[in-house]
């Protein structure tokens, strides 16, 4: 027994050993490793060496313009975005729903297509939609007589993200708000309709609450996945107009590999996991709560 | 008044699916057109309908490497779902199944992971690739990629859901650990390993910040990255970065129309856990 159980034991590790070694060396060391760089002054341009100067990189941050401008932008990014695709996803779910059992492939095909595209193709495509002078859209609307500044006028060019990001990640929460609503059993409907109640009561009183878990779920993920935005704003509007689109994400790649100022730059990564994290402990205990 | 229900929810369905497959028919379409009706828009279809976008960008191979990127992209993305596949299953067997002290507690800590954004390990993560000395090499982008918790995670929970008794019985008949995985977990896991295999390649294929970061040789680029080069070198030209798009697009929707019941399922199943 216990030779076998040893020889075991040792077997189990080295199955586990190729996979701990990478996930130690760039998940736990990098963790760590970026966690100490964000105490350091580390200017890589100015050939100075590291210097340690504690919570400095964390009190620039919080005492500097650029880096509130990006932190509001990335919430005017979120607080757009997330009603905007869970709603719409809801939406188009529900009708999905509503299709005879086994049909409807090709709608939800079609609507989750865009997920699949790389941000780069995206960005270059809607970039060009959105151009004032040779953008698609505009064409569209000159008939109209109508000219939008979709990205080259502070008020417009945040929306206009959101646009390009409603369609290229509706897909995913739709799915799971799909496979959601086919758990909830149909027989509740069907008592409730002869009840005599309405479609809306129906939703309000049935839909809604049964739907709560998956539906916080998909909320909470989609928030923390809208506070790492990047490649859309990168793409379609670098940043501007005036900075009003350059979120957090791009001002920490900015500091980090244009600047090099790598302590710094963590700093601030850090300060984005902080404000993820409040979202993520949110959503582990939404997890718990369904088990 | 059902019949009429029915009609306007298909009708709302196929609104919306037009409104969401136009921009990617719009790709390939001003890909076959002459710059002149691009910049001219003068409706979704070609007039004059041409390849000489596909012949400019594939002639000249060193001003657009676009063939080499191609072969970037597609070795890239394979040797990432590979290591992926082969180390997150191992290790999620070993989780799963064999009796390890301190599993437990290292399951936690490796899913625990999953919460944190990679963003915040990019500057780490860089700084550790250069002292590798792998910057500006495929590697940096396929060697970490295997530190991902979520294929571990998504095996595990999977291979938990295997009727032990068929392992049991391939032991008691002298077979080794390293056989019950081969023989046993592999073949049976298939649904799992396919679902996360087209996922890592997709999300390989088009990744854009780590290509962005890690490689810096314009012969080096993955497509994404060197698609994206187009648009500041070829601002102009859109009839140019458009093709160059479709060479981007073109496998991973040719693999989403192949796989898309497994990529559709799989993006459900990790949204609610059964």
């Amino acid at each position: 027994m216990t030779r076998a159980r040893y020889s075991n034991i040792f077997y189990g590790y080295l199955f586990l050993l190729p996979y701990l070694v990478l996930f130690c060396a760039f998940i736990l060391l990098p963790l760590i490793y970026g966690l100490g760089l964000s105490l350091f002054q580390w200017e890589v341009l100015s050939n100075a060496p590291p210097r340690f100067i504690g919570l400095g990189n964390y009190r620039e941050a919080l005492g500097e313009t650029y880096f509130w401008m990006a932190l509001g932008a990335t919430l005017r990014f979120v607080a757009m975005i997330v009603p905007s695709v869970v709603c719409g996803a809801l939406l188009i779910a529900l009708a999905l729903n509503a299709l005879p059992e086994k049909s409807g492939g090709f709608f939800k095909a079609a609507i989750f297509a865009p997920t699949i595209i790389s941000i780069s193709v995206a960005g270059i495509l809607w970039r060009w939609f959105f151009s004032a002078e040779f953008g698609l859209f505009n064409a569209w609307l000159a008939p109209l007589g109508v000219k939008v500044p979709w990205i080259t006028e502070n008020r417009w060019a945040m929306k206009s993200v959101v646009l390009m990001t409603v369609w290229w990640t509706l897909g995913g929460p739709m799915v799971v708000l799909l496979a959601g609503l086919k758990q909830i059993p149909e027989q509740y409907y069907e008592a409730a309709s002869i009840d005599g109640a309405g479609a809306i009561r129906r939703f309000f009183h049935i839909t809604l609450p049964l739907l709560k878990p998956v539906l916080l779920f998909v909320i909470v993920m989609n928030i923390i996945g809208s506070f790492q935005v990047f490649g859309q704003t990168f793409m379609i509007t670098r940043g501007g107009p005036e900075l009003s689109t350059r979120v957090l994400v791009q001002y920490i790649y900015e500091t980090a590999f244009a600047s090099y100022r790598l302590g710094y730059g963590s700093a601030m990564s850090w300060l984005l996991f902080i404000v993820i994290a409040v979202f993520s402990i949110l959503q582990f205990r939404l997890v718990r709560e369904r088990e | 008044m059902k019949k009429i229900r029915l009609r306007l929810i298909q009708f709302f369905l196929l609104a919306a699916a037009v409104v969401f497959l136009t921009p990617i028919a719009l790709i390939f379409l001003t890909s076959l057109k002459p710059d002149s009706e691009i910049i001219h828009f003068s409706g979704i279809f070609p007039r004059q309908w041409t390849l000489d976008n596909f012949r400019e960008i594939f002639d000249t191979p060193e001003e657009i490497p676009i063939f080499r990127w191609l072969l970037n992209s597609v070795f890239i993305s394979s040797a990432v779902t590979f290591l992926i596949l082969l180390v997150n299953s191992m290790a999620a067997y070993a989780l799963a199944r064999l009796e390890l002290p301190g599993r437990r507690g290292l399951f936690v800590v490796i899913i625990a992971t999953l919460m944190i954004p990679g963003q915040i390990l990019m500057i780490p993560v860089y700084l550790i690739i250069n002292k590798l000395g792998l910057l500006n090499t495929p590697w940096a982008l396929i060697i970490p990629a295997g530190a991902g918790a979520f294929g571990v995670f998504l095996l595990h929970q999977f291979f938990l859901g295997i009727p032990r008794n068929l392992e049991d019985a391939a032991i008691v008949d002298g077979c080794s650990i390293f056989g019950v995985y081969r023989h046993i977990v592999l073949p049976l896991s298939k649904p799992a390993l396919s679902t996360l295999g087209i996922f890592t390649f997709l999300g390989s294929w088009n990744d854009f910040l780590s290509p962005l970061i890690f490689l810096d040789s314009v012969d080096k680029f993955t497509l994404p990255v060197g698609v994206a080069l187009f648009q500041t070198s070829y601002a102009a030209e859109y009839g140019l970065t458009l093709a160059a798009c479709v060479v981007c697009t073109a496998p991973a929707l040719l693999a989403f129309v192949f796989f898309q019941r497994h990529i559709i399922k799989g993006i459900a199943l990790t949204g609610l856990k059964e």
